[in-house]
């Protein structure tokens, strides 16, 4: 990402969010595309691409409307699209394609999108599958997974990695439940957040485990929710309306099968791989990063970013967080905005949306001090992402 | 007749390219792909060898010895078979044939406080449903004796 062809992220936005938001899809999408628009100062004809992952988390109760790529841009009143994608993981896909789009000269200015609809909860899902005639069927690499009963992504994501983890590095409990309340503080001084209350260590350990070692209190809160971030390149980004933020480094990696279960090394999957890519393309290093914006679908995927990224060494991440670094005011604040377990579900949107909103210097009670460089990460195991962005 | 899903945990679906594994179990063996041409165990099954691409893989019978990779106990049910089996422990185990090679399972018949990460197991087999035989796992030595 070196050089003067640069890719800028100008416009930022979100839908109303919350469970039962009683929005379809495309409602959220259109309330995340026309803030994100409003913010950057533009207008759909700006716009040459559309890149978007819409989903609902989990089984899809009928009648839902999907958010098609083409489709929106038409409806949203764009001209012709030179760019449209659809691409996973999370909203780190729709924000690689992004950029690579317009690094490549395919697109001059793409909206990207992240479209959740809430699942049913896991009472209505046990209720409707309790009613099947028939066991579920199971299909794929899961034939191999789901008779065992790894049934739930805070089994195989979370809490398989999480203890693993612990047994090699003696990370505790504790250590767990120091993330979760210093997020939580920061969730405190975000008007936007969902969860606002103070935690204290001892109400974490209080809260229910899942799957040990994970606790209730470890997982992110899911929502309706829609975020959209606009990119254009550097030399564009002049005629629109905010102070850009600068894309320094962008990386994308894959690595074995599409399970978790199955992945080579739990503690060190392809964050490793993403962050050894990120690094390789900038002239930053870690000890440049400000703040840090990483994915907190449970809480052992920051930790795993954390040693990932090389904030902290590998198998230090629950010293490094127990010490106070990521809390505010510490050396690496992490999640400033409260991470997705307070501000709710957005699979990685919100930590673009929040690295920009420090860039620009616009977090109010939490901004950390003369931010320049933002690291953010999403998803974990087989596949992720991470972008390192600038200010200047 | 048919069983309710309450009755039964996820079953299979296997494809041509899977079936030996679940056909073996109802043998009461443990069977994982293997190249032909170079020896890599392949799991799961592929048409290929990521190692030497030859297309030429069979599967064959392991010894049902492992090491416990990772583990939770599950304590909130996500499928209604788990509502009355709380806790259970989920099992990623390595099995000794290749370095990396792992199965999921549960471990069983075997106290919480004795199952720790990197402990010795061994397989046993059972019947879960008519025609669904699991390879589960206890602590080595711990394997009830069979005829």
């Amino acid at each position: 990402m070196k050089g003067a062809d640069r890719v800028a992220a100008v416009g930022v936005g979100y839908s109303k969010t919350g469970r039962r938001s009683g929005l379809t899809s495309w409602q959220l999408a259109i309330q995340a595309a026309k803030a994100a628009l409003a913010d950057a100062g533009m207008t759909p004809q700006d716009l040459d691409g559309v890149a978007l992952l819409w989903g609902v988390a989990g089984p899809a109760p009928a009648g839902l409307d999907i958010v098609e790529p083409m489709d929106f841009g038409y409806m949203l009143g764009c001209g012709p699209l030179n760019w449209y994608g659809e691409a996973g993981p999370a909203y780190i896909g729709p924000a690689i394609q992004a950029v690579a789009a317009i690094k490549s000269g395919m697109a001059h200015t793409v909206l990207t999108l992240r479209i959740i609809r809430q699942r049913m909860s896991s009472a209505e899902q046990l209720a409707s599958e309790g009613a099947m005639a028939q066991p579920m069927q199971v299909g794929g690499d899961a034939q191999f997974t789901a008779p065992f009963g790894s049934v739930s992504p805070v089994q195989s994501i979370a809490a398989l990695p999480a203890q693993r983890h612990m047994d090699l590095f003696g990370t505790t409990e504790e250590q767990f439940g120091a993330h979760v309340v210093a997020q939580r503080h920061f969730a405190t001084l975000n008007e936007d957040a969902i969860f606002r209350d103070p935690l204290t260590i001892e109400d974490y350990l209080n809260s229910r485990y899942i799957s040990t070692p994970v606790r209730l209190l470890d997982c992110d809160y899911p929502v309706d929710s829609a975020s959209a971030v606009i990119y254009t390149s550097a030399e564009r980004a002049k005629d629109f309306k905010q102070k850009p933020v600068f894309v320094d480094s962008a990386s994308y990696s894959s690595v074995k099968y599409m399970t978790f279960e199955n992945i080579d090394d739990m503690t060190q999957s392809s964050p490793f791989h993403a962050a050894r890519e990120l690094w390789k393309r900038t002239d930053l290093t870690p000890a440049d990063v400000d703040c840090a914006q990483l994915y907190d679908g449970f809480t052992i995927i920051v930790f795993q970013w954390l040693e990932a990224l090389g904030l902290c060494g590998v198998g230090e991440s629950g010293p490094f967080v127990a010490a106070g670094n990521t809390a505010l005011g510490g050396s690496m604040p992490v999640n400033t905005d409260g991470g997705a377990c307070n501000v709710g579900r957005r699979h990685g949107a919100n930590f673009c949306i929040e690295s920009i909103h420090q860039l620009r210097g616009e977090a109010g009670a939490r901004q950390v001090p003369d931010a320049k460089v933002a690291v953010w990460a999403n998803a974990v195991g087989p596949f992720s992402g991470a972008m390192l962005m600038t200010s200047e | 007749m048919s069983t309710p899903a309450s009755l039964s945990p996820p079953i299979p679906a296997p494809t041509p390219l899977t079936a030996f594994f679940w056909e073996s179990l109802t043998n009461r063996q443990l069977s994982i792909l293997r190249c032909q041409n170079c020896g890599n165990y392949v799991h799961y099954p592929r048409p290929i060898c990521n190692v030497c691409l030859s297309e030429d893989l069979a599967p064959e019978v392991v010894s049902g010895k492992g090491t416990l990779y990772a583990h939770t106990w599950a304590t909130q049910a996500f499928h209604p078979y788990y509502v009355d089996k709380l806790p259970y422990c989920l099992a990623v185990v390595e099995l000794p044939e290749q370095p990396g090679l792992r199965i999921t399972s549960n471990i069983i018949d075997t106290p919480r406080e004795q199952v720790h990460g990197g402990m010795a197991l061994e397989v046993v087999f059972h019947e879960i449903s008519p025609g669904l035989t699991l390879p589960l796992f206890v602590a080595e030595g711990f394997a009830p004796v069979t005829a």
